[in-house]
């Protein structure tokens, strides 16, 4: 799996690509910890390259949304490809999560 | 900490009796079977999508319950969605319950006295000795489902465990459990392997609900 991060003005977008699996799992969610020790987080998280997510990938983000909740920013997901969406359907996961379909607004809602 | 297994199993003691409370047999058998298979999951030495639960990782982690369950999983060649796992793992739902006791006598949350009921049956009771590991766990849970807080993924396994077992009433009240049944059932979905528990409950609840119908 691939974490890339970027700034769009308060906001930081993250970048995920390939598997957020039990063998990713532990690298995405130090570097998502890494970068919440950095201020109140506002992020836009780009799932548009990530091709599969197990039960180990949700928890990540779950744990991930709760400490930003926590710190009183905001997380927004844009760009699920359509396995990845039917995975947080049938989860339940597109109903706690705010989902967007693109980076524009995504960052904007993230604000 | 407490494992899942044991949580459940001291959820599932009334500490006025120092009984279980009742649940058919197969249906208690699943929700043990579902705790230790998330307690691998949180543990990272499994994982699961929405086809197959996979072992990742089959060392033995020192828990007699777990290590069994893994011995299990390594024979099944790891080829099997979450609901058939769920099915072969629960048949070992009653010794699990056997060796949860023994973890939670010997932490010293329970202690054993030999009893016997007013009836022929012989069972042995297991008051609890020190209740602040329940109370820690139905005040957490409690926040959880009366607020819209984002969960921890212990307390998604926890919540849907004891909804699996009909145990809300032991963290809600009655007109709680109605008010908050779409975000109990919200959350008991956002674990996979927790939703085939939930399903396999409700089937074993069906079936038991309407062979009691065609027998009276």
């Amino acid at each position: 799996m691939e974490f890339a991060q970027e700034q769009a003005g308060e906001v930081a977008v993250v970048k995920l690509a390939g598997r957020l699996d039990s063998g990713a799992a532990q690298l995405a969610e130090e570097s998502f910890t890494r970068m919440l020790g950095s201020g109140t987080p506002h992020l836009a998280i780009d799932m548009s390259q990530l091709a599969y997510i197990s039960s180990a990938g949700l928890r990540v983000l779950l744990v991930v949304a709760k400490k930003v909740q926590q710190a009183k920013g905001k997380m927004v997901l844009f760009g699920l490809v359509p396995n990845v969406r039917e995975v947080f359907a049938v989860s339940g996961f597109d109903k706690i999560f705010a989902i967007q379909s693109d980076a524009a607004a995504a960052v904007a809602a993230a604000r | 900490m407490l494992g899942f297994v044991e949580e459940i199993v001291l959820l599932q003691l009334d500490d006025s009796q120092g009984k279980f409370v009742n649940l058919p047999l197969s249906a208690a058998d699943v929700v043990l079977a579902g705790a230790a298979l998330m307690e691998l999951a949180l543990d990272n030495r499994i994982d699961s999508d929405l086809e197959q639960l996979i072992l990742v990782d089959p060392k033995p982690t020192g828990d007699d319950i777990l290590d069994d369950v893994l011995k299990q999983l390594v024979e099944t060649g790891g080829e099997l969605g979450a609901a058939a796992v769920l099915e072969r793992i629960s048949v070992n739902g009653e010794k699990y319950q056997e060796m949860a006791l023994k973890h939670l006598l010997a932490k010293g949350i329970l202690r054993e006295e030999n009893g016997r009921f007013l009836w022929v049956f012989h069972t042995r009771r297991y008051p609890v000795v020190d209740d602040s590991e329940q109370r820690e766990v139905r005040a957490r849970l409690r926040q959880l489902v009366l607020t819209d807080e984002i969960p921890d993924p212990r307390d998604v396994v926890l919540i849907c465990l004891i909804d699996a077992c009909g145990l809300l009433g032991l963290v809600l009240s009655p007109d709680e459990i109605t008010e908050t049944k779409t975000r109990v059932e919200q959350l008991s979905q956002l674990d996979l392997i927790g939703q085939a528990v939930t399903k396999a409950v409700a089937e074993i609840r069906f079936i038991v609900r309407h062979a009691t119908s065609a027998i009276y």
